[in-house]
C-alpha cells in the first residue's frame, strides 16, 4: 500500500549550507486496512516522513510508493486524505465553503449529505457557517479532520492529530479513528504520546534521530516490553529510573519510552 | 481543468475577503471622487487633471494590489501551512499555482471594472470626456427619426488604458509571485517595486545615454555620448527588464487621441508573453519545491 525504500531526506541549513540529514535510510511498509502508529521524540523526523509521504517534500534519495505511484504523483493521492499539524485555513471563508472546495478537487462526486456526514462524524457541523478565522484551534483542528475524511479515502495520513484537543475532544477524535478502523482503513498516525499507542494501533513504527529503530506489530511489542520489563526489574538501576516508570501505566509505554531514550542518547 | 477553476474561484473569494484588498479598493474609489475636487483647482482643462488623477489612482492602486497580493498568495499559504491540505488531494502542483494566479487575475479585473464603473460615473455626472451616442428610432422619413436613448461612452484611449492597467497589473503580480517563491514576502515586495520602478524609467534612461547627434555641413556628427560601461549598463537593463512605460498611454487618454491597433496588439503580446514566460519559470521553481 504505502512502500518507503532506503529513504533519505537532508535539509541544507546555515550560511553554508551544511547538509543535517532529517531521516536516514528509512525503509517501511504500511499495510492496508491496518492501523500503524509512528511514534518518536520531538525532532524524530516524523512529520518529514509524512510529509514525504503525501507529497509535500521531496526524498533526497531513495522511493516513496503509495498504491503504485510515487508519491509526487498526484495519482498516489487519489484515495489519500492527510491531517496536518497544527492546520490552517485562509480567512473571511466559512468552514462549509472550505469543505466544499476541498470536496471538490477530490474528482469524486460528492453531495451535499455526505459534506454534511463527515462535518458531523468530526463534531463541526454546528459551525459550518462561521468564518473559519473564528475558529478555535480544537474547531480548525475537526474542520481539517473532516476534509481529510471526505470522500471516504482507503488511506489516511494524521500527523499529531491529537495535538490542540481538549479530553473530550481526544477521546471524540480516538472513536472516530475506530470507526474508521472498522472501515479497515489504512490509517497512519504519528504522535509523540507514548499512551496512544496500544489502544489505537495495529503496528508500531519508532524513529529517533531519523532514523527507525522499530518496526513490529502490537503482539510482538508486547512481549518485547513483557520481557524487557521482567530484565528492569532484576535490575539494580530500577529505582533510579523509578519516577520515570511511574509516568507511563503499560509495560509497553515503558517499553518504548526506555527504547527512545536510549537511542536518543546514542 | 476544473481544479484550476474550482482553485481560481476559491481564491478569487479568499482575495475578496481580504483586508488588504478591500483597503486599496476604498482607498482607490476616495481618490477617483477626489479627484473632482482636485480639478477645481485648474480653471482651464479640468477634465483632463480629472482623468489623469483618476488613471493615476487606478493604475496605482491595481499595481499595489498585483505586487501585496501576488508576493503573498502563495507564500502565505506555505507560511500559514493552508496550502497542505490542497496540493495533497489529487491536484498537480501546476493546477493548483494556476488556479491562484487566475483567481488573482480575476480579483484585479473585477478591481479594475469596479474602479473603471466610478470613474465613468464621476465623468458622467461632470459631463465630460463622455461621448454622448444617440439611439434613434428610424422611420420612412427623416422627420420621423427620434431619439429615444442617449448612452454616454467613454473614449477608445481611455478603455485601452483600463485593459492595459489590468494587463500592467497582472504582470506585475507574477513578477511578485516569481521573488515569493525564492525569498521572503517582505523582500519579494521590495524586488517587485524595483523592477516596477525601474520597468517605468528604462525607456527615458535608454534615451539619454544614445549619443547626441548633430547634422554639421550635411554630416551627421555625434557631438556628446555618455560614459561606455553607463550606456552598457543602462542597455542591458532596458533589454532585461520589462518595459512598463508601453503600458501607459495617460498622454493619450487626456488629449482623446485614439490608439492603433498595432500599438494595442503590442501591448498586449508583449505583457502576455512576458506574464507567461514568468509564470511558467515561477511554476517549475513550485514543482521542485519543498513544501515544509
Amino acid at each position: 500500500m504505502i512502500k518507503l525504500k532506503n529513504v533519505t531526506k537532508y535539509f541544507r541549513v546555515g550560511f553554508f549550507g551544511i547538509k543535517k540529514d532529517a531521516v536516514k535510510n528509512l525503509s517501511l511498509n504500511i499495510d492496508k486496512g491496518k492501523i500503524t502508529g509512528f511514534f518518536g521524540p520531538n525532532g524524530a523526523g516524523k512529520s518529514t516522513t509524512i510529509k514525504m509521504i503525501v507529497g509535500l517534500i521531496h526524498p533526497s534519495s531513495g522511493s516513496v510508493e503509495i498504491n503504485g505511484y510515487d508519491s509526487q504523483d498526484y495519482r498516489a493521492r487519489l484515495n489519500l486524505g492527510y491531517l496536518p499539524e497544527n492546520p490552517s485555513f485562509p480567512r473571511g471563508i466559512k468552514g462549509i465553503d472550505i469543505v466544499k472546495y476541498y470536496s471538490k478537487l477530490l474528482n469524486k462526486k460528492i453531495d451535499k449529505n455526505s459534506i454534511n456526514e463527515v462535518l458531523k462524524l468530526a463534531g463541526i457541523f454546528y459551525a459550518r457557517n462561521i468564518h473559519v478565522h473564528k475558529y478555535s484551534k480544537g474547531m480548525t483542528q475537526r474542520l481539517a479532520l473532516a476534509v481529510s475524511i471526505l470522500g471516504d479515502p482507503e488511506i489516511l495520513i494524521f500527523d499529531e492529530p491529537l495535538s490542540g484537543l481538549d479530553p473530550i475532544g481526544r477521546k471524540e477524535f480516538k472513536d472516530i479513528i475506530f470507526k474508521l478502523k472498522e472501515k479497515k482503513k489504512t490509517i497512519f498516525f504519528s504522535s509523540h504520546v507514548l499512551a496512544d499507542s496500544k489502544e489505537l494501533c495495529d503496528k508500531i513504527a519508532v524513529l529517533v534521530g531519523g532514523r527507525l529503530i522499530k518496526d513490529e506489530s502490537i503482539s510482538v511489542l508486547e512481549e518485547d516490553a513483557y520481557n524487557y520489563l521482567q530484565t528492569k526489574t532484576n535490575d539494580t538501576d530500577v529505582t533510579e529510573n523509578g519516577a520515570e516508570m511511574s509516568d507511563y501505566n503499560t509495560p509497553l509505554e515503558v517499553y518504548l519510552y526506555d527504547l527512545m531514550l536510549k537511542n536518543k542518547r546514542n | 481543468m476544473k481544479n484550476i477553476l474550482y482553485t481560481a474561484i476559491y481564491s478569487f473569494n479568499e482575495i475578496k475577503n481580504s483586508k488588504i484588498f478591500y483597503s486599496f479598493l476604498v482607498f482607490a474609489l476616495v481618490l477617483i471622487f477626489g479627484s473632482y475636487f482636485v480639478s477645481q483647482t485648474s480653471f482651464i482643462s479640468q477634465g483632463r487633471i480629472m482623468v489623469d488623477f483618476s488613471i493615476f489612482a487606478i493604475t496605482i492602486f491595481n499595481i499595489f494590489i498585483g505586487i501585496f497580493i501576488g508576493s503573498s498568495i502563495v507564500y502565505d499559504d506555505i507560511e500559514k501551512k493552508s496550502i497542505f491540505l490542497s496540493i495533497t488531494r489529487p491536484v498537480k502542483r501546476t493546477e493548483y499555482l494556476i488556479g491562484r494566479f487566475m483567481g488573482l487575475t480575476a480579483a484585479i479585473i473585477f478591481s479594475t471594472i469596479i474602479m473603471m464603473f466610478i470613474f465613468y460615473l464621476v465623468l458622467l455626472i461632470m459631463h465630460k470626456y463622455v461621448i454622448p451616442f444617440p439611439i434613434r428610432s428610424v422611420g420612412r422619413a427623416p422627420l420621423h427619426t427620434k431619439t429615444f436613448l442617449t448612452l454616454y461612452l467613454l473614449p477608445q484611449s481611455l478603455l485601452i488604458q483600463a485593459l492595459f492597467i489590468i494587463i500592467e497589473s497582472v504582470f506585475i503580480a507574477v513578477v511578485a509571485l516569481f521573488f515569493s517563491l525564492i525569498t521572503s514576502k517582505a523582500l519579494a515586495s521590495i524586488f517587485t517595486i524595483l523592477v516596477f520602478f525601474i520597468g517605468n524609467v528604462s525607456s527615458r534612461m535608454n534615451t539619454l545615454v544614445m549619443p547626441a547627434k548633430k547634422i554639421i555641413n550635411g554630416k551627421e556628427i555625434i557631438v556628446h555620448r555618455a560614459n561606455y560601461v553607463l550606456t552598457a549598463a543602462v542597455h542591458l537593463i532596458y533589454s532585461v527588464l520589462p518595459n512598463f512605460s508601453i503600458f501607459n498611454i495617460s498622454s493619450e487618454v487626456s488629449y482623446k487621441i485614439s490608439i492603433s491597433s498595432e500599438a494595442i496588439l503590442y501591448g498586449i503580446i508583449y505583457g502576455l508573453s512576458y506574464t507567461i514566460l514568468l509564470f511558467v519559470i515561477s511554476s517549475l521553481l513550485f514543482a521542485r519545491r519543498d513544501i515544509s
